[in-house]
């Protein structure tokens, strides 16, 4: 005990510097353990897509022509904008298609798993004041988040050579595999440094997270954006580190110099998030708090106010963001007419519409009910959150009861989603309205977007039931509810999915207006669905004991 | 009325899991008085405090508070208690004065004018966020929320932990207010000194039980107290006494433990050796614990299984 080394009142400068990094390799060790079930997963996914993918395309379309019949698909600037550049679609062959249609998911999923990790060992650690034992103890300023940096690379690695190996399993070319699995591992790791800055900015892991994700979102549409105006991209692809990754065009051109682009990215965020790291203090931001009312207005003094003004920041930041993606969307409705002249019968697969303007529409509701779906999993997230936090239990000693505790938020919640859908769906229609002169497509983008929104509600009284059943699931359930409805609506045709898989997304029984007319039941059948998964929530949660482990 | 008392729990029993943190519990709390709640680390305070707040439910035993039951009966009740935990996690978004606000509204009635001078009396700056806050403010927030609500329970769990020297005289001096107006508070604490000055009565908990329960001069009572005593004669023969223990002798000056009921034939043996000096030290509530917290060590290896 008395022989360690580590005595820095007597190192020189030099040795200083090397002290912020103190305790590195325990802290890697302690990371990897505490994430040893949930990084084998996301790692997993990444080589479950190839194998999927490779596995389902040769079902898909058997010959050369098959193939060729949908690449269209792809080639399109309505895939071009969810997918790619598409590169080689004029002579397709299997790895062709995969790399245009499916590595782009690669790549989102790489930066997703990367901000989460990064974000997770950093700034969470720090907010819930665990990280303040640690840094008490011998480690260094810049040992956290070095050693999260550190296992994202390790994850990275690893998911580049799972992903490596799996394709060239499927017979795909070698180089044109190696260039998908280091454009992958390098698109994790240029997130892995946008997190390490975001880490820096706020003093919560949420907003944190959601700045680094709402990077990802500017690059995905940077690059929608640029494919969409050309085959094989624009200058605009250029702007984006997504459309770095894609720009390497696998198994077609095998472009090298992307990816020294992607590594230069991922050098210049971390090296900034380090020089910020060193700009501020221990838990805080490097935005400072500003005082705020001495006295709470009269609406937080009811249980209803309160969850209104806790679910708030939530519901405003999904909000925007899913607004934002739809009036994108509603603005490019002109472009995919243009487009549409020469449309494959195959891109009805898509849109389950030879008449590609209502398949559009209808197409454009269920898109955003996947990431209303996705707020309404969040949101009922941070239940969890105040019960593990002790607040929970504040509020529920006093004279709040269980019953006014849940079902205000589920009803915050709920009113959140269907006033975010209402409002995308206007704003989407009148961005197509006004590219296209044609103003009933307000009406009709509402109604489609209005059609689906029973199915994030059902997703709204599952989170509620499985919080008062088992709290401890709602995320991951709730969340792979989420993925499952996103593969069903996006690719649920294109991927040939079994019938029992799509029956248990609810946004499948929901028909896609106005390609199909309105149904009553479906609807009602969700909404009924809804309604007693929600009283089963609530008498669960009555009947059982508050913030036990 | 006055007859019921403000917390009665008999058996209780609360498990988690393999692990009982409550076994057969038994705790009675008066109308009107300050009931301090003693006990080491894990011995089972806070658990019996959410118990008590319909939080956890019990395995087995009764429990009523003010007459109603606080699993089935928790809104009703929570009307008319607040509850401070020795943790506040308050909303980091939220100001600690809307925090307040936010706890004492929703507990029914908020003081205003008291919630002010409360405010100004800890020396709480309701303006900041609560992420800015120290430990010690986030815990004044709680405790100036339920001492602003009219209420008239408290339930108390290290109230105090993190407040400074200065904070304690005035969290006491508000604990004096609150009681000479009637209210009960339930006071679990590890500040020997506050349990001294405040509580009328004390229960020490140990390994899920209540050991001892009483006024601090009826478990000093049950305690032993020092004596050391000065006389002309040499007194070896006390030693003999049933009531006496420890004894040592030294250059005149003797000094023992004495049962509390043998003092008067303890006495009786002193005076005729001519007493030229003596001292009796009651036990303090830190000796009378030291005896139960120690035993939990050994206790602990010794419990059944
Ligand atoms: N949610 C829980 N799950 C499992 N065990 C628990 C839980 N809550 C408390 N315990 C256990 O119950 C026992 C009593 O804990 P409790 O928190 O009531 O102690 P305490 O008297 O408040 O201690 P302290 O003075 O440290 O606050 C402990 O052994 C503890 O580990
Ligand atoms: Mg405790």
């Amino acid at each position: 005990m008395t022989t360690t080394t580590r005595s820095p009142r007597h190192r020189k400068p030099a040795v200083a510097r090397a002290s912020r990094l103190v305790g590195t390799g325990t802290m890697i060790r302690l990371a990897l353990r505490r994430d040893r079930f949930r990084l084998p997963a996301w790692i997993a996914a990444h080589g479950l897509l190839v194998v999927y993918i490779g596995s389902a395309l040769p079902q898909l379309a058997p010959t050369k022509e098959d193939l060729a019949g949908i690449s269209s698909l792809l080639s399109q600037p309505v895939g071009r904008m969810f997918t790619g550049p598409a590169f080689g679609m004029d002579d397709v062959t299997y790895e062709r298609f995969f790399a245009a249609g499916y590595v782009p998911y690669l790549f989102i999923l790489a930066a997703l798993m990367n901000i989460m990790l990064v974000i997770r060992h950093t700034r969470k650690e720090e907010q819930t004041g665990r990280a303040e034992l640690i840094r008490a103890s011998v480690t260094g300023r810049h040992t956290a988040l070095t050693a999260a940096l550190i296992v994202a690379l390790l994850a990275n690695i690893a998911a580049a050579a799972l992903v490596i190996v799996l394709a060239v399993m499927l017979e795909y070319a070698l180089v044109g595999s190696m260039l998908v699995g280091f454009a992958t591992g390098l698109t994790g790791l240029a997130f892995a440094g946008v997190a390490a800055i975001t880490a820096q900015l706020s003093e919560f892991s949420r907003s944190a997270t959601g700045m680094a994700g709402a990077v990802l979102g500017v690059a995905f549409v940077l690059r929608a954006l640029g494919d969409m105006v050309a085959v094989g991209g624009s200058a605009l692809s250029w702007a984006s580190p997504l459309g770095w990754a894609a720009q390497t065009a696998p198994y077609v051109e095998d472009r090298w110099i992307p990816l020294v682009l992607l590594a230069g990215f991922a050098a210049v965020t971390i090296t900034a998030g380090f020089v910020l790291q060193r700009r501020r203090d221990f838990g805080a931001s490097l935005i400072p708090p500003r005082p705020g009312p001495a006295h709470a207005a009269a609406s937080l003094g009811h249980p209803l106010g309160l969850a209104y003004r806790l679910q708030r920041g939530g519901m405003l930041g999904w909000g925007s963001a899913i607004l934002i993606l739809g009036v994108i969307n509603g603005l490019f409705t002109q472009a995919m007419l243009d487009a549409g002249e020469d449309m494959p019968p195959q891109l009805s697969a898509v849109f389950g519409s030879e008449q590609l303007l209502d398949g559009y529409v209808g197409f454009l509701g269920g898109f955003t009910g996947i990431f209303i779906a996705a707020y309404v999993v969040y949101a009922m997230q941070t239940l969890k959150s105040e019960e593990d936090a002790g607040r929970a239990d504040t509020v529920l000693a006093t004279a709040v009861s269980r019953m006014g505790w849940l079902s205000t938020h589920v009803v915050v919640i709920a009113l959140g989603s269907v006033v975010i859908t209402a409002v995308t769906g206007l704003s989407t229609g009148l961005g197509a309205a006004t590219v296209t002169g044609e103003w009933e497509l307000v009406g009709s983008l509402f109604l489609a977007h209005f059609a689906v929104v029973a199915a994030p509600l059902t997703v709204l009284g599952l989170c509620a039931a499985l919080f008062g059943l088992v709290p401890r699931v709602v995320a991951p359930v709730g969340w792979l509810l989420v993925a499952l409805i996103g593969i069903v609506e996006l690719f649920g045709d294109l991927l040939d999915l079994p019938e029992w898989l799509r029956t248990l997304s609810p946004l499948w029984h929901l028909a896609s207006v106005p390609v199909e007319g309105f149904e009553t039941m479906p609807m009602m059948v969700l909404l009924g669905a809804t309604l007693v998964l929600l009283a089963v929530g609530l008498a669960a949660f009555r009947r059982r004991q508050v913030n036990v482990v | 009325m006055t007859t019921t008392p403000a917390i009665s729990i008999r058996g209780l029993i609360k498990n988690f899991g393999s692990t009982r943190a409550l076994d057969s519990l038994n705790l009675e709390v008066n109308q009107g008085e300050v009931h301090g709640f003693l006990g080491p680390n894990g011995a089972g305070k806070s658990t019996t405090i959410r118990v008590l707040l319909g939080l956890l439910h019990a395995d087995a035993g009764t429990v009523e508070v003010m007459g109603g039951d606080p699993w089935k009966d928790a809104v009703a009740l929570h009307r008319r208690l607040a509850y401070v935990p020795g943790d506040v996690e308050l909303w980091p978004n939220l100001t600690g004065g809307e925090a307040i606000d936010v706890f004492a509204r929703l507990r029914g009635k908020l003081d205003r004018t008291r919630r002010n001078e409360l405010c100004e009396r800890f020396d709480l700056d309701p303006t900041k966020k609560a992420r800015t806050y120290s430990k010690g403010n986030r815990q004044k927030v709680a405790l100036i929320s339920a001492l602003a609500s009219d209420v008239e329970l408290l339930l108390l769990d290290e109230p105090t932990a993190g407040l400074d020297p200065l904070m304690e005289v005035v969290f006491q001096q508000a604990i004096r207010e609150v009681k000479d107006a009637g209210t009960t508070v339930l006071l679990s604490s590890h500040i020997l000194s506050q349990v001294e000055v405040l509580a009328d009565r004390i229960s020490i908990v140990r390994q899920g039980s209540v050991v001892e329960t009483g006024s601090l001069d009826e478990l000093r009572h049950m305690t032993r107290t020092t004596v050391i005593a000065e006389t002309d004669h040499p007194a070896p023969h006390l030693a003999q006494l049933s009531g006496v223990h420890d004894f040592t002798e030294q250059e005149g000056k003797v000094q023992f433990q004495l049962d509390g009921d043998s003092f008067d034939e303890a006495m009786q043996s002193l005076t005729p050796l001519g007493i030229r000096s003596l001292v009796a030290h009651p036990p303090t509530l830190e000796q009378l614990l030291m005896r139960h917290y120690g035993d939990a060590a050994t206790g602990a290896e010794e419990a059944p299984r």
